[in-house]
């Protein structure tokens, strides 16, 4: 049964973890961020470790996602497309004129 | 083909790990070396020699004191650094600050942070308080501060955020776990043993073991007040609009 | 193999550390950097504690009656504490400079940043002095 629920936890870390990496839009990258935390804080309660379980959860869900979205506000939301686009582009509204 | 390279590196890695992870002792054993050296006279021994119940800030603030002097001091570091990058707002200034969220937070979102934050800060109070006797301390109760003055920046903007703490004790907190570092470890000098003693040879016998809650407490607190003020003065610093005059 | 199977806390620990490291190597944008930063320095810590857990262990506080030969291994815990925190302090710093990278250049996607560091190297007019 505990190890189960290591197992569950840890899939869902994965996957939390992988959804992060691959989103286009940061904002729902830092979101899904915070809920890595929180699955993390989980985690270390199961490991029978009650400081880091508190300070993950604060700190995790709470400063470093909000300092994140601050930056996101600052600069740009949506992840830019991959570079070869970019120098399409360019070059080819370069040539027309 | 970077790319290419790049994952074949990750891959290589990966494989590397997984076969050290595989030669390692089963996890959880107890006859592991991790489980059966040093540890279990720190167990046995920790709470009479650091006064505390709960291990782990017995051995952040006795046995690993300084480490934890370290890292006061990285963090705030990290709070000059920002400072240095982004330039902090004009004193006095603090007051016209602009609402950072473009649009308004909804009724619900408003209604639940304001109910909320009171039980926040108790909470912190608490945990700090608490540190040497159950789950928490100096960091602990620090970190769910900053997390609450956080929430309270993210629904009803940064203004009101700033406003339970006036500019000028936000700036003269943000230095206090240093200082109480400094201050306990130079009352260990005076007390007759080393800097960041808590036994001292020139109290009375009976006094010693309170004096050491005492100087442990302090040390908790500074840390708590000092970590949260950071946190909150990064986040000013942060959202700090372009062009506002240094 | 079956060790492997047995120590799954470790074998998570290091899929998410490669998870981590691709997201710093492979994805151009720099906040998905420092995202990929802090999902390797948390599994880094997960490791480290899960080092430290026993079987049947129990969290190492007194009071209750707990029998200090049962407690996990506070070492870890502690030092890892420590970590959480200079890990945030790290990434406040990096979201400094990610905005005072923005206000100067405009993008923060990290290859053409390098592109226009490259065009801005060149300064104009000098290619035909020695």
């Amino acid at each position: 049964m505990s190890a189960a629920l290591s197992l569950i936890l840890m899939s869902l870390l994965v996957v939390t973890a992988l959804a992060a990496t691959f989103s286009r839009d940061l904002l729902a990258a830092v979101i899904i961020f915070s809920g890595y935390s929180l699955v993390m804080a989980l985690l270390w309660q199961r490991l029978q470790a009650p400081d880091l379980a508190l300070t993950e959860a604060a700190v995790g869900a709470g400063v470093t996602t909000v300092l994140f979205v601050a930056a996101i506000f600052k600069t740009q939301r949506m992840e830019e497309e991959a570079a070869g686009d970019e120098d399409e582009g360019e070059d080819g509204g370069g040539e027309a004129r | 083909m970077k790319k290419v390279i790049s994952l074949c590196f990750i891959l290589a890695l990966g494989i590397l790990l997984l076969a050290v992870v595989a030669s390692m002792p089963r996890m959880g054993d107890p006859q592991s070396p991790t489980n059966t050296h040093i540890i279990d006279r720190y167990l046995e021994r920790a709470e009479e020699e650091t006064g505390a119940e709960n291990v782990i800030t017995g051995v952040i603030l006795n046995y690993r004191g300084y480490d934890t002097e370290g890292e006061v001091t990285v963090i705030f570091t990290g709070l000059a650094a920002v400072l240095a990058i982004l330039g902090r707002e004009k004193r006095g200034r603090v007051h016209a600050y602009p609402d950072r969220s473009p649009v308004r937070s909804s009724l619900v979102v408003r209604s639940a942070v304001r109910f909320l934050f009171p039980f926040i800060l108790l909470f912190s109070l608490y945990t700090v308080l608490h540190g040497d006797i159950s789950p928490g301390g100096g960091f602990q109760g620090g970190a769910v501060l900053a997390a609450g003055a956080f929430v309270l920046a993210a629904a009803l903007g940064l203004w009101s955020a700033g406003r339970p703490v006036p500019p000028w004790l936000r700036y003269a907190l943000e230095g206090a776990a240093p200082i109480a570092f400094f201050t306990v470890g130079v009352i260990g000098i005076l007390g007759g043993a080393e800097f960041l003693t808590y036994m001292l040879p020139r109290v009375a016998a009976g006094l010693q073991p309170s004096l050491r809650t005492w100087m442990t407490l302090f040390i908790e607190l500074g840390i708590g007040t000092g970590g949260a003020m950071i946190f909150l003065s990064i986040l000013m610093a942060l959202s700090r609009e372009e062009g506002e005059p240094l | 193999m079956t060790r492997l199977a047995e120590n799954f806390h470790y074998v998570g620990a290091v899929l998410l550390f490669c998870i981590g490291l691709y997201s710093v190597i492979m994805r151009p944008n720099i906040i998905k950097k420092l995202i990929g930063l802090n999902i390797m320095e948390t599994s880094v810590f997960f490791f480290l504690v899960s080092l430290g857990w026993k079987e049947g262990g129990i969290a190492p506080i007194y009071g209750g009656g707990a029998e200090p030969s049962r407690m996990v291994n506070p070492i870890p815990q502690a030092l890892i504490l420590t970590g959480i925190v200079v890990a945030v302090s790290t990434t406040a710093v990096a979201l400094a400079l990610v905005i005072l990278l923005y206000r100067q250049y405009g993008t923060l996607d990290v290859d053409r940043l390098m592109r226009e560091e490259e065009l801005e190297a060149v300064p104009p007019g000098r290619e035909g002095e020695g």
